[in-house]
Protein backbone atom coordinates (compact mmCIF):
# COMPACT_ATOMS: atom_id res chain seq x y z
CA UNK A 1 0.00 0.00 0.00
CA UNK A 2 2.96 2.30 0.38
CA UNK A 3 3.20 2.91 -3.31
CA UNK A 4 -0.46 3.94 -3.44
CA UNK A 5 -0.09 6.30 -0.52
CA UNK A 6 2.98 7.77 -2.14
CA UNK A 7 1.12 8.28 -5.42
CA UNK A 8 -1.84 9.89 -3.69
CA UNK A 9 0.35 12.14 -1.60
CA UNK A 10 2.20 13.24 -4.70
CA UNK A 11 -1.00 13.82 -6.67
CA UNK A 12 -2.76 15.72 -3.90
CA UNK A 13 0.25 17.62 -2.73
CA UNK A 14 -0.32 21.35 -2.32
CA UNK A 15 1.25 23.15 -5.20
CA UNK A 16 1.68 26.88 -5.59
CA UNK A 17 0.37 28.38 -8.81
CA UNK A 18 2.97 29.62 -11.27
CA UNK A 19 4.07 33.22 -11.02
CA UNK A 20 1.51 35.77 -12.28
CA UNK A 21 -1.37 33.24 -12.30
CA UNK A 22 -3.73 35.43 -10.27
CA UNK A 23 -3.01 38.47 -12.46
CA UNK A 24 -3.60 36.46 -15.61
CA UNK A 25 -6.96 35.17 -14.27
CA UNK A 26 -8.06 38.67 -13.28
CA UNK A 27 -6.91 40.09 -16.62
CA UNK A 28 -8.86 37.44 -18.54
CA UNK A 29 -11.95 38.14 -16.44
CA UNK A 30 -11.58 41.85 -17.13
CA UNK A 31 -11.16 41.20 -20.85
CA UNK A 32 -14.30 39.08 -20.85
CA UNK A 33 -16.31 41.74 -19.07
CA UNK A 34 -15.19 44.56 -21.35
CA UNK A 35 -15.84 42.42 -24.43
CA UNK A 36 -19.37 41.70 -23.18
CA UNK A 37 -19.81 45.41 -22.55
CA UNK A 38 -18.65 46.14 -26.07
CA UNK A 39 -21.13 43.63 -27.49
CA UNK A 40 -23.91 45.09 -25.39
CA UNK A 41 -23.04 48.60 -26.55
CA UNK A 42 -22.91 47.46 -30.17
CA UNK A 43 -26.26 45.69 -29.83
CA UNK A 44 -27.78 48.77 -28.23
CA UNK A 45 -26.44 50.92 -31.07
CA UNK A 46 -27.93 48.56 -33.65
CA UNK A 47 -31.32 48.70 -31.87
CA UNK A 48 -31.19 52.51 -31.65
CA UNK A 49 -30.08 52.83 -35.30
CA UNK A 50 -32.84 50.48 -36.46
CA UNK A 51 -35.38 52.43 -34.42
CA UNK A 52 -34.15 55.75 -35.80
CA UNK A 53 -34.20 54.40 -39.36
CA UNK A 54 -37.75 53.14 -38.84
CA UNK A 55 -38.87 56.48 -37.42
CA UNK A 56 -37.19 58.34 -40.29
CA UNK A 57 -38.87 56.06 -42.85
CA UNK A 58 -42.24 56.62 -41.17
CA UNK A 59 -41.65 60.38 -41.22
CA UNK A 60 -40.66 60.30 -44.91
CA UNK A 61 -43.67 58.13 -45.70
CA UNK A 62 -46.08 60.46 -43.92
CA UNK A 63 -44.53 63.42 -45.69
CA UNK A 64 -44.92 61.70 -49.08
CA UNK A 65 -48.51 60.83 -48.20
CA UNK A 66 -49.27 64.45 -47.26
CA UNK A 67 -47.77 65.62 -50.56
CA UNK A 68 -49.92 63.15 -52.50
CA UNK A 69 -53.00 64.36 -50.60
CA UNK A 70 -52.10 67.99 -51.32
CA UNK A 71 -51.51 67.31 -55.03
CA UNK A 72 -54.79 65.43 -55.39
CA UNK A 73 -56.65 68.08 -53.40
CA UNK A 74 -55.37 70.79 -55.76
CA UNK A 75 -56.13 68.65 -58.82
CA UNK A 76 -59.58 67.58 -57.69
CA UNK A 77 -60.91 71.07 -56.97
CA UNK A 78 -61.04 72.20 -60.64
CA UNK A 79 -62.35 68.79 -61.71
CA UNK A 80 -65.11 69.02 -59.14
CA UNK A 81 -65.90 72.56 -60.32
CA UNK A 82 -66.12 71.46 -63.96
CA UNK A 83 -68.38 68.57 -63.04
CA UNK A 84 -70.64 70.84 -61.00
CA UNK A 85 -70.84 73.44 -63.77
CA UNK A 86 -71.68 70.78 -66.36
CA UNK A 87 -74.28 69.35 -64.00
CA UNK A 88 -75.68 72.87 -63.51
CA UNK A 89 -75.97 73.38 -67.28
CA UNK A 90 -77.60 70.03 -67.97
CA UNK A 91 -80.14 70.30 -65.16
CA UNK B 1 -18.39 47.11 -64.27
CA UNK B 2 -20.40 46.87 -67.50
CA UNK B 3 -23.12 44.85 -65.79
CA UNK B 4 -23.22 47.41 -62.99
CA UNK B 5 -23.68 50.20 -65.55
CA UNK B 6 -26.41 48.20 -67.30
CA UNK B 7 -28.15 47.60 -63.97
CA UNK B 8 -27.99 51.33 -63.17
CA UNK B 9 -29.44 52.17 -66.60
CA UNK B 10 -32.23 49.62 -66.23
CA UNK B 11 -33.19 50.85 -62.77
CA UNK B 12 -33.14 54.45 -63.99
CA UNK B 13 -35.40 53.66 -66.97
CA UNK B 14 -38.73 53.63 -65.12
CA UNK B 15 -37.88 57.04 -63.69
CA UNK B 16 -37.08 58.39 -67.15
CA UNK B 17 -40.08 56.73 -68.75
CA UNK B 18 -42.72 58.91 -67.12
CA UNK B 19 -41.44 62.41 -66.71
CA UNK B 20 -43.50 65.53 -66.57
CA UNK B 21 -45.38 65.71 -69.89
CA UNK B 22 -45.05 69.45 -70.41
CA UNK B 23 -42.93 72.20 -68.94
CA UNK B 24 -44.61 74.03 -66.09
CA UNK B 25 -42.88 77.25 -67.05
CA UNK B 26 -44.89 79.77 -65.10
CA UNK B 27 -42.17 82.15 -64.01
CA UNK B 28 -44.16 85.27 -64.88
CA UNK B 29 -47.15 83.97 -62.87
CA UNK B 30 -44.90 83.01 -59.96
CA UNK B 31 -43.36 86.48 -59.93
CA UNK B 32 -46.79 88.05 -59.31
CA UNK B 33 -48.10 85.49 -56.83
CA UNK B 34 -48.36 86.09 -53.12
CA UNK B 35 -48.40 82.36 -52.32
CA UNK B 36 -47.43 79.33 -54.31
CA UNK B 37 -47.40 75.57 -53.93
CA UNK B 38 -45.13 73.31 -56.00
CA UNK B 39 -45.62 69.58 -55.81
CA UNK B 40 -43.64 67.16 -57.97
CA UNK B 41 -44.13 63.49 -57.27
CA UNK B 42 -42.58 60.78 -59.41
CA UNK B 43 -43.59 57.13 -59.58
CA UNK B 44 -41.17 56.08 -56.85
CA UNK B 45 -42.52 58.68 -54.39
CA UNK B 46 -46.12 57.74 -55.23
CA UNK B 47 -45.39 54.06 -54.63
CA UNK B 48 -43.65 54.90 -51.38
CA UNK B 49 -46.55 57.10 -50.24
CA UNK B 50 -49.03 54.35 -51.15
CA UNK B 51 -47.43 52.12 -48.52
CA UNK B 52 -48.46 54.63 -45.88
CA UNK B 53 -52.07 54.86 -47.01
CA UNK B 54 -54.34 52.86 -44.75
CA UNK B 55 -56.56 50.55 -46.80
CA UNK B 56 -59.04 50.50 -43.90
CA UNK B 57 -59.47 54.27 -43.95
CA UNK B 58 -62.10 55.19 -46.59
CA UNK B 59 -60.31 58.37 -47.76
CA UNK B 60 -56.91 56.68 -47.85
CA UNK B 61 -58.37 53.72 -49.73
CA UNK B 62 -59.84 56.03 -52.40
CA UNK B 63 -56.50 57.78 -52.83
CA UNK B 64 -54.63 54.46 -52.96
CA UNK B 65 -56.89 53.20 -55.74
CA UNK B 66 -56.68 56.51 -57.59
CA UNK B 67 -52.89 56.65 -57.67
CA UNK B 68 -52.44 53.02 -58.74
CA UNK B 69 -52.03 53.92 -62.42
CA UNK B 70 -50.32 57.25 -61.92
CA UNK B 71 -46.65 57.63 -62.78
CA UNK B 72 -46.22 61.24 -61.73
CA UNK B 73 -48.14 64.23 -60.39
CA UNK B 74 -46.86 67.75 -60.96
CA UNK B 75 -48.80 70.68 -59.54
CA UNK B 76 -48.19 74.41 -59.51
CA UNK B 77 -50.69 76.50 -57.58
CA UNK B 78 -50.44 80.28 -57.29
CA UNK B 79 -52.53 82.66 -55.22
CA UNK B 80 -52.73 86.40 -55.77
CA UNK B 81 -53.56 89.17 -53.38
CA UNK B 82 -55.77 90.94 -55.88
CA UNK B 83 -57.85 89.90 -58.86
CA UNK B 84 -56.26 90.62 -62.22
CA UNK B 85 -52.71 90.31 -60.97
CA UNK B 86 -52.05 87.82 -63.77
CA UNK B 87 -53.08 87.96 -67.42
CA UNK B 88 -53.85 85.32 -70.07
CA UNK B 89 -50.46 86.13 -71.62
CA UNK B 90 -48.81 84.64 -68.52
CA UNK B 91 -50.47 81.30 -69.27
CA UNK B 92 -49.51 81.30 -72.95
CA UNK B 93 -46.35 79.18 -72.46
CA UNK B 94 -48.55 76.40 -71.03
CA UNK B 95 -51.31 76.75 -73.63
CA UNK B 96 -48.75 76.75 -76.46
CA UNK B 97 -47.51 73.34 -75.31
CA UNK B 98 -51.02 71.98 -74.94
CA UNK B 99 -51.79 72.96 -78.54
CA UNK B 100 -49.37 70.21 -79.62
CA UNK B 101 -50.85 67.23 -81.54
CA UNK B 102 -50.46 64.85 -78.62
CA UNK B 103 -52.83 66.91 -76.48
CA UNK B 104 -56.60 66.94 -76.83
CA UNK B 105 -58.87 69.27 -74.91
CA UNK B 106 -61.80 67.31 -73.55
CA UNK B 107 -63.57 70.01 -71.60
CA UNK B 108 -63.32 73.70 -70.91
CA UNK B 109 -65.63 75.84 -68.86
CA UNK B 110 -65.80 79.55 -68.11
CA UNK B 111 -67.79 80.67 -65.14
CA UNK B 112 -69.76 83.84 -65.79
CA UNK B 113 -70.05 84.22 -62.05
CA UNK B 114 -66.40 84.49 -61.05
CA UNK B 115 -64.61 84.41 -64.41
CA UNK B 116 -62.90 81.11 -63.64
CA UNK B 117 -61.55 79.27 -66.69
CA UNK B 118 -61.06 75.55 -66.28
CA UNK B 119 -59.67 73.28 -68.98
CA UNK B 120 -58.90 69.58 -69.02
CA UNK B 121 -56.60 68.11 -71.64
CA UNK B 122 -55.70 64.50 -72.34
CA UNK B 123 -52.24 63.44 -73.40
CA UNK B 124 -52.77 60.83 -76.09
CA UNK B 125 -50.55 58.07 -77.40
CA UNK B 126 -52.56 56.62 -80.27
CA UNK B 127 -56.03 56.12 -78.88
CA UNK B 128 -54.80 55.72 -75.35
CA UNK B 129 -54.72 58.44 -72.74
CA UNK B 130 -51.37 58.52 -70.97
CA UNK B 131 -51.77 61.73 -69.04
CA UNK B 132 -53.91 64.67 -68.06
CA UNK B 133 -53.35 68.39 -67.89
CA UNK B 134 -55.63 70.60 -65.84
CA UNK B 135 -55.50 74.36 -66.16
CA UNK B 136 -57.63 76.28 -63.71
CA UNK B 137 -57.38 80.05 -63.87
CA UNK B 138 -59.39 82.16 -61.48
CA UNK B 139 -59.03 85.89 -60.83
CA UNK B 140 -57.25 85.18 -57.54
CA UNK B 141 -55.49 81.90 -58.30
CA UNK B 142 -53.94 79.78 -61.03
CA UNK B 143 -53.53 76.02 -60.84
CA UNK B 144 -51.73 73.89 -63.41
CA UNK B 145 -51.65 70.13 -62.98
CA UNK B 146 -49.99 67.39 -64.99
CA UNK B 147 -50.83 63.83 -64.08
CA UNK B 148 -48.74 61.28 -65.99
CA UNK B 149 -50.24 57.84 -66.36
CA UNK B 150 -53.82 56.72 -66.22
CA UNK B 151 -56.33 58.22 -63.84
CA UNK B 152 -60.06 57.99 -63.36
CA UNK B 153 -61.11 61.63 -63.72
CA UNK B 154 -64.52 61.02 -62.18
CA UNK B 155 -62.92 59.57 -59.06
CA UNK B 156 -60.54 62.52 -58.98
CA UNK B 157 -63.49 64.94 -59.15
CA UNK B 158 -65.20 62.98 -56.39
CA UNK B 159 -62.29 63.69 -54.08
CA UNK B 160 -63.69 67.23 -53.90
CA UNK B 161 -65.40 67.36 -50.56
CA UNK B 162 -62.75 65.12 -49.01
CA UNK B 163 -59.56 66.10 -47.17
CA UNK B 164 -61.10 69.46 -46.25
CA UNK B 165 -61.90 70.37 -49.87
CA UNK B 166 -65.27 72.11 -49.93
CA UNK B 167 -67.63 70.43 -52.36
CA UNK B 168 -68.39 72.79 -55.23
CA UNK B 169 -72.08 73.30 -55.84
CA UNK B 170 -73.58 74.26 -59.20
CA UNK B 171 -73.91 78.05 -59.39
CA UNK B 172 -77.73 78.14 -59.41
CA UNK B 173 -77.96 75.73 -56.46
CA UNK B 174 -75.52 77.83 -54.50
CA UNK B 175 -77.77 80.83 -55.12
CA UNK B 176 -80.88 78.91 -54.07
CA UNK B 177 -79.25 77.98 -50.78
CA UNK B 178 -78.43 81.63 -50.07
Amino acid sequence: MDWLEDELRRALAREDPPDGFAERVLARRERGTSSARRWLAAAAMVVVAAGAAGAWRQHQGNQAKQEVMLALRLASAPMDRIQSEIRGITQ
Amino acid sequence: MKSLLLFACLTALPMLAAPQQFQLNLDSVAAKASEHVDVSLNAATLQFAAKFLDANDPDDAKVKKLIEGIEGIYVRHYKFKSAGAWTQVDLEPIRAQLRGPEWSKIVGTTSSENGADTEVWLHLAGNKSIGVAILAAEPNSVTVVNIAGTIDLESLAKLGGHFGVPKVKPADKAHEEK
